[in-house]
């Protein structure tokens, strides 16, 4: 994977709810991560449809895209694509680079 | 907190902290006064503390679902306008939520410019909502009542949301059905009506629902049905009370699935149409005798809508006989007639029990008959008298046909049942379910008590 930054432009209103918003997104990683360890597939999939409703809202498409990914993949409990789909979204947090317009 | 410019005070509920903060933000930007709540149950208790105009929920939450939090916010209030937000796309869930009354159904994520419209078309207070078919262009009234009906008509008429209207016979329930229809955005579609006390049982199943070729003897074609017929438009169940049980069931499950499925056949398929049902009988005793399902009657009366009897708006009276005698002119082609002040006067005194329908024949009697161009009082209190008014229904008819007829066979008896049931040709649990059916206590019957001095007795 690369370390370069995947640059998102969010509306400056939101400027004041974007650092809470993203500690948020850290904590639903970690809550994924454990989900995973134990197979708790309707935690992976509740977390993956929240993403999915939330990421759009706040300007983040991609993270929409993988929460929708994560929940159907939880659906129907294929773990090899869970693992590589939260590590996706583990390095979508790492490498998103916030402007606000 | 509110601020005193802005009236629009709007409760958002989500179990998402971030959906919350993100919306509240969207609309606080825009103007409006937001108050928020994480679950269905602080929803409800907010709903009487805040009084929002406006309600935005998200369907999926723990404990009470946003279809749940509807049901209950409209049970109260059914005109505050509820959006919901959705994760997933499902149809079904839009379709039935929209039947419930939701004003509109988003799917997350969501846009901003997207919630901000659909808030303010729930609102109306965009521009386009303005210019509306007024509901009224065809209902005559001036009476305060009316107009207060007529208001709450054309508040529901652009949503799907399912309309109960009650009132005696005459009284204008079909009329105002189809005015709903024709201010509804289904107004390019058909209405659909159909009278539920008319059909036999068996009929009406497949009138309904349709059937399949051969379904049953005389099937001979295969039959669409009047659920299909209305498709994308309204359908009207007209004297719904009278609907028999064996079929009330299978309607409730049609609203609730939002499937029809033809009668011998193994496939259902999705309906879109707008329930509007009435009837002239007090369903809520009905309900009561066990003759109609409650679940089915609380899902038909969303939004429930009563016609008064022509009696309790007499103000209404000279304008509609106006009305139907420019209609009556219109028709017929010689002088414009009028009522004398006396003949108005009677008429607006006259107890109508057949009510506006009953007024529209006497008018057309009297214009008919009249060969002065002022119609006089002798003629309208002929008129009322000759008129035929207020017909029983078939159904009313044949109840007190069985009531007195029950009656005669105990009082022959002496209140014997199994020699009652046996003069009746039923067996006996038929025939207590019959008595029970009419409130008849035999005790009334036996030789110790004198049957008809007895109290109970209404013969
Ligand atoms: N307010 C009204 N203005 C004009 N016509 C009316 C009004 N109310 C009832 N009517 C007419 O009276 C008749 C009976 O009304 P209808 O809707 O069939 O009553 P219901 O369904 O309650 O028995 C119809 O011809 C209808 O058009
Ligand atoms: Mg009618």
């Amino acid at each position: 994977m690369s370390n370069s930054k995947i640059p998102v432009t969010i509306d400056i209103d939101l400027e004041d709810l974007i650092p809470g918003f993203l500690t948020n997104r850290g904590k639903d990683l970690g809550t994924l991560r454990n989900a995973l360890e134990c197979s708790d597939f309707p935690v992976m999939q509740s977390i993956g449809h929240s993403l999915k409703g939330v990421g759009g809202g706040y300007g983040f498409d991609r993270m929409s895209e993988i929460g929708a990914a994560i929940e159907n993949a939880a659906r129907i409990k294929n773990v090899e694509q869970l693992k590589e789909l939260i590590e996706n979204y583990s390095d979508y947090l790492t490498r998103v680079e916030v402007r606000f317009e | 907190m509110t601020t005193k410019s802005n009236p629009y005070r709007i409760l958002v509920v989500d179990d998402d902290k971030d959906i919350l903060l993100l919306l509240s933000k969207w609309l606080t930007d825009d103007g409006f006064d937001v108050v928020i709540a994480a679950s269905g149950e602080e929803a409800l208790d907010r709903l009487n503390i805040d009084e929002p105009r406006l309600v935005i929920t998200d369907l999926f939450m723990g404990e009470m679902s946003g279809m749940d939090l509807l049901a209950r916010i409209h049970a109260e209030n059914p005109l505050l306008p509820v959006i919901m937000l959705s994760g997933n796309a499902q149809i079904p869930d839009a379709v039935k939520a929209t039947h419930m009354g939701s004003s509109a159904f988003l799917t997350k994520p969501v846009k901003q410019a997207e919630i901000l419209d659909q808030v303010k078309r729930a609102l109306r207070i965009s521009p386009e909502r303005q210019q509306q078919n007024p509901i009224a262009s065809e209902i005559i009234y001036k009476s305060k009542p009316m107009e207060e009906l007529i208001e709450l008509a054309q508040m529901v008429a652009d949503s799907d949301i399912t309309v109960f209207i009650s009132g005696a016979t005459g009284t204008g329930k079909e009329i105002l059905a189809k005015a709903i229809h024709k201010a509804s955005p289904r107004r390019d579609h058909p209405f659909v009506a159909v009278n539920c006390g008319a059909i036999p049982e068996q009929l009406l199943e497949s009138e309904l629902f349709g059937h399949e070729k051969g379904a049953f003897t005389g099937a001979n074609q295969k039959h669409e049905g009047l659920f299909k017929s209305a498709d994308k438009g309204t359908l009207f169940l007209d004297e719904i009370g009278d609907m028999p049980l064996s079929l009330q069931v299978k309607l409730l499950r049609v609203l609730q699935d939002l499937e029809v499925r033809p009668v011998g056949s193994t496939r259902s398929y999705p309906i879109d149409v707008r329930i509007i049902s009435a009837t002239h009988r007090d369903l809520d005793a009905v309900v009561k005798e066990g003759e109609f399902r409650e679940d089915l009657y609380y899902r038909l009366k969303v939004v429930p809508l009563h016609m008064l009897s022509l009696a309790e708006r007499r103000e209404d009276i000279p304008l509609l006989a106006g009305h139907f005698l420019q209609k009556h002119h219109n028709i017929g082609s010689k002088k414009q007639k009028h009522f004398s002040p006396d003949a108005m006067d009677y008429m607006i005194q006259a107890p109508w029990p057949g009510n506006v329908r009953q007024l529209i024949n006497v008018v057309d009697l009297c214009a008919t008959l009249s060969r002065t161009e002022t119609i006089t009082l002798n003629l309208v209190q002929h008129a009322l008298q000759d008129e035929p008014c207020n017909l029983q229904t078939l159904k009313d008819a044949k109840q007190e046909f069985e009531r007195n007829y029950l009656i005669s066979v105990l009082k022959i008896t002496n209140g014997h049942v199994a020699n009652a049931a046996k003069i009746a040709g039923k067996n006996r649990t038929e025939f207590y379910k019959l008595l029970g059916q009419h409130n008849i206590d035999t005790a009334d019957f036996r030789s110790e008590k004198n049957p008809l001095t007895s109290k109970n007795l209404n013969v």
